[in-house]
C-alpha cells in the first residue's frame, strides 16, 4: 500500500494514530508495530514496510470481587464475552449478593459503532437493591435500559437513555415514619433521559484548571404510574492561583415538575440534600423536610460550594503522594424545599434564598483511583433550619460525585 | 421472627401510656374494586371489634395498604405514632389501653374463645384463601382482575402471579393446597356447624355481650354472605345455619348501622348494608 507521507516523522505519527485506533477497538490485548525497509518488486526508493502485530483478547473473561458500601458488604461475580461478533461487541453479566440478603445483577450488551462520534449503543437488564437508612426505606429495582452515547464534539458527551423500571419500596423497620410508610409498594416508571456532559478540566478529582458541567433532563410517564419532568444541573469552575493554589466553585441544582395526568411520584424520585461530600456539616441527607427522623426529600434544591485547594506542605512538588492529597478549606451553602416559582424573578430569588443553609470548614482530601475522593473534614454548620440534622466536628466521606 | 415480637411488645408497652387518640385510622385496600375475600373478612372483623369497643376510628382505603402494613397483611391501624396490624395484635394493643371485651369471662371461657378463634382462623381464613387463589374459576374471574387493578401493565401480571405463589406455598405447608373444592366446602360446613352449636340460641357466643370471637366470626361470615363469587356455595353453606346469619344481622344492626350516623365511621361499604337487608328475604 502506498501512503503519501514522505518523512519518517510523519510515518511514525501515522503509525501511532493507527495503533491508537486499533487498541481503542477493544478487540486486541496488545498491538505491536514492526517497521522495516521494503524490498519487494514494486518497491519505491526508501520504501518501508509496516507490520501491525495484534493479539486478540480472550473471548471469555471472569471476575470476582468483594465490596463494602452503603452499610452492606457484598460479593460479586461476573463474566464477560468480548468481541462476540468481531466488531468489539461485548456481553457481560454480573451478579452480586449482599450480607443483607439483597441480590443484584446486571446483564449488559454493548455495541460500539466505530465512527467519528464514537457512538456506543448498549442495552441492559438489571436488578438492583439499595437501602436508604436516612429515609427509612429500602428499594428493589428491576428494569431494562437502552442507551445511546455519543460525542457531539471533543469533550462534549451526550447520552440518550430509555429506562423502564419496576420499583419496590419497603420500610426498613417499624420506626419508619408514616409519611414514608405511605409510599411503600410497587410502582412502574418508564422514562426518557438526556444527558449532556462537557468536561474541560485537566483532572477528574483535583483539577487545577477548566470548567465542567452536566445537564440532565428526564421525562417519566411514557407508561406506568410514575410521571414527572426532572431537570438537573451540575457546574464546576476551577481557577488556578499562584503557589499551586486552586479556587473551585461548584453549583448543583435540581427541579422536579409533577405531571398532572393521574401519575404520581414518590420519595425515590425526589431530591435529597446534605452529607459529607455534598452539603458538608450536615448528616447524610440531613437537610430539608423530615418526619420522625426520616428524610422526605423535596421537589427542588440547589447547593453551591467554594473551595480553596493547596498541595500538602513540606512534600515538594510532583511526587506521587503529593499528587494524591490536597488540603482544602470550603464554604457550602444550599437550600431544599417544595418551592413554588412564579414569573417574578426577584420573588423567586427571595424564595430560593429563604431559610438557606450555610456551613464552612477545612480538611484533607485524597484521590482514590483517579475518579473518587475521600475527605476528612472539620465542619461548622452556621445556618441551620428546623428539622435539619447538622453535624458539627469531624466528618468523613467517600464519593465519586461531590460538590 | 423474634425481633418482630420484641418490637411488637415494645410498641404495645409504650402505647399503653397514652389514651386512645382521636385520629386513629384503619387502613385497607379499596373496597369496591380491589379488596379480596380473605382481606375483606379480616378488615371487617377488626372494624367490628373496634366498634364493639366503641373506639373511634376512620377508614382509609389505599391501593398499597398491603405493602404499608408492618406485617404485610391488612388491616392495620395507625394510633398516634403506633402502627399495629391484624386482629390479635390490635386486640392486645387495645387491651393495653384498658379496653377489653372479655373481662367478665372466666379462664375456661377465655380458653374456649381462643380455641374457637383459632378454628375460624384456621378453617375459614384458609378456605377463603383457597377459593380466591387456588380455585381456577374464582382466580381468573375475580382475584386476578381485582388484585392487579391498582398496578399498571405489566407489573400487575407479575405481582398477581407472585402473590398467588406465596399463598399456594402457604396453603401447601398447611395441607390445604391438596384438597379438592368439595373437601374445602365440607371443612367450612363443619366449622360452621361447630360455631352454630356453640352459639346455640344466644345473642352472642358468650351471652349478652359481644367478644372478639363475635367480631371475627362476623367478619368472615358477613364477607362470605355478601361477596359475589362465580360459585356461591360458600354463601349457601353459611345461610343454612340460621343462628349464625342472625348473629351477623345483630352485629351489623347494633354496631354498624347505629354508629353509621354517629360519625365514628367514615360511612364505608354502605353497599354491604343493602346486601344484608336482602338476606332477610332469602329462604333460610
Amino acid at each position: 500500500m502506498c501512503l503519501p507521507p514522505r518523512t519518517f516523522q510523519t510515518v511514525i505519527m501515522k503509525i501511532h494514530e493507527a495503533r491508537t485506533r486499533l487498541s481503542n477497538l477493544g478487540c486486541f490485548k496488545d498491538v505491536g508495530v514492526f517497521i522495516d525497509t521494503y524490498k519487494g518488486p514494486d518497491a519505491l526508493e526508501d520504501g518501508i514496510e509496516v507490520t501491525f502485530e495484534v493479539r486478540e483478547t480472550n473471548l471469555l473473561g471472569a471476575k470476582i470481587n468483594t465490596s463494602v458500601g452503603n452499610n452492606e458488604g457484598s460479593v460479586s461475580t461476573g463474566g464477560v464475552l468480548r468481541n462476540v461478533f468481531g466488531r468489539g461487541e461485548e456481553a457481560s453479566c454480573e451478579y452480586s449478593h449482599g450480607t443483607k440478603r439483597t441480590s443484584s445483577f446486571h446483564t449488559t450488551f454493548t455495541k460500539p459503532f466505530h465512527n467519528e462520534a464514537s457512538t456506543v449503543l448498549s442495552s441492559s437488564v438489571y436488578q438492583q437493591a439499595s437501602e436508604s437508612p436516612w429515609s427509612g426505606y429500602k428499594e428493589l429495582d428491576r428494569g431494562i435500559l437502552l442507551s445511546l452515547a455519543f460525542n457531539s464534539a471533543p469533550q462534549v458527551q451526550q447520552k440518550l437513555v430509555l429506562d423502564g423500571v419496576w420499583r419496590h419500596l419497603a420500610c426498613l423497620s417499624r420506626t419508619t415514619a408514616f409519611a414514608v410508610r405511605e409510599q411503600a409498594g410497587h410502582s412502574l416508571k418508564s422514562s426518557l433521559r438526556h444527558e449532556l456532559k462537557v468536561d474541560r478540566r485537566d483532572d477528574l478529582v483535583f483539577p487545577s484548571d477548566g470548567v465542567a458541567f452536566t445537564i440532565k433532563n428526564e421525562l417519566a410517564g411514557l407508561g406506568g404510574d410514575i410521571g414527572f419532568l426532572k431537570n438537573e444541573l451540575d457546574l464546576q469552575v476551577n481557577v488556578p492561583l499562584p503557589g499551586d493554589l486552586v479556587i473551585q466553585g461548584s453549583l448543583v441544582a435540581g427541579h422536579l415538575l409533577p405531571l398532572r395526568n393521574n401519575k404520581t411520584h414518590c420519595i425515590t424520585d425526589r431530591f435529597l440534600l446534605g452529607g459529607p461530600m455534598n452539603l458538608r456539616g450536615f448528616e447524610m441527607c440531613g437537610v430539608g423536610p423530615h418526619s420522625d427522623g426520616c428524610s422526605l426529600g423535596a421537589d427542588m434544591y440547589w447547593a453551591a460550594a467554594l473551595h480553596t485547594y493547596s498541595p500538602l506542605p513540606l512534600l515538594g512538588r510532583g511526587g506521587s503522594i503529593s499528587d494524591k492529597f490536597r488540603l482544602h478549606a470550603f464554604v457550602n451553602t444550599g437550600n431544599i424545599g417544595d418551592f413554588v416559582l412564579t414569573d417574578d424573578y426577584k420573588q423567586n430569588l427571595r424564595t430560593l434564598l429563604q431559610e438557606v443553609r450555610l456551613s464552612y470548614g477545612a480538611g484533607l482530601a485524597m484521590s482514590l483511583g483517579g475518579f473518587a475522593r475521600v475527605e476528612l473534614n472539620y465542619c461548622v454548620p452556621l445556618l441551620v433550619q428546623r428539622g435539619d440534622r447538622p453535624s458539627q466536628g469531624l466528618q468523613f466521606g467517600v464519593a465519586a460525585s461531590f460538590l | 421472627m423474634p425481633s418482630v415480637l420484641l418490637t411488637d411488645s415494645i410498641s404495645v408497652e409504650l402505647g399503653a401510656q397514652e389514651p386512645w387518640p382521636n385520629d386513629v385510622k384503619l387502613f385497607q385496600q379499596y373496597e369496591v374494586e380491589q379488596i379480596l375475600l380473605p382481606d375483606n373478612a379480616n378488615c371487617l372483623a377488626v372494624q367490628a371489634f373496634l366498634k364493639m369497643c366503641q373506639l373511634n376510628h376512620t377508614l382509609e382505603m389505599r391501593g398499597n395498604a398491603e405493602h404499608m402494613s408492618p406485617s404485610g397483611r391488612v388491616p392495620f391501624i395507625k394510633a398516634g405514632a403506633f402502627v399495629v396490624a391484624e386482629l390479635d395484635p390490635i386486640v392486645a394493643f387495645v387491651a393495653n389501653k384498658g379496653v377489653t371485651l372479655t373481662e367478665r369471662l372466666d379462664t375456661t371461657q377465655k380458653a374456649d374463645m381462643r380455641a374457637y378463634m383459632s378454628l375460624v382462623s384456621n378453617v375459614l381464613a384458609n378456605a377463603e384463601l383457597y377459593v380466591s387463589w387456588v380455585d381456577p374459576a374464582t382466580y381468573e374471574d375475580v382475584t386476578k382482575p381485582r388484585y392487579g387493578s391498582v398496578y399498571p401493565w405489566p407489573i400487575n401480571v407479575f405481582l398477581t402471579r407472585q402473590k398467588r405463589n406465596q399463598v399456594v406455598r402457604r396453603l401447601r405447608v398447611l395441607g390445604w393446597q391438596q384438597k379438592t373444592l368439595e373437601e374445602v366446602y365440607n371443612e367450612v360446613e363443619h366449622c360452621c356447624s361447630a360455631l352454630s352449636e356453640r352459639l346455640d340460641r344466644q345473642d352472642f357466643f358468650f351471652g349478652k355481650r359481644p367478644t372478639e370471637l363475635d367480631a371475627l366470626v362476623f367478619g368472615h361470615l358477613f364477607t362470605l354472605l355478601t361477596t359475589p363469587l362465580p360459585d356461591n356455595r360458600l354463601a349457601t353453606i353459611v345461610r343454612s345455619f340460621s343462628n349464625l346469619v342472625k348473629l351477623c344481622q345483630v352485629v351489623e344492626r347494633d354496631f354498624f348501622e347505629k354508629t353509621n350516623g354517629g360519625g365514628s365511621s367514615s360511612g364505608n361499604g354502605e353497599g354491604d348494608y343493602d346486601k344484608l337487608e336482602d338476606l332477610n328475604q332469602l329462604p333460610m
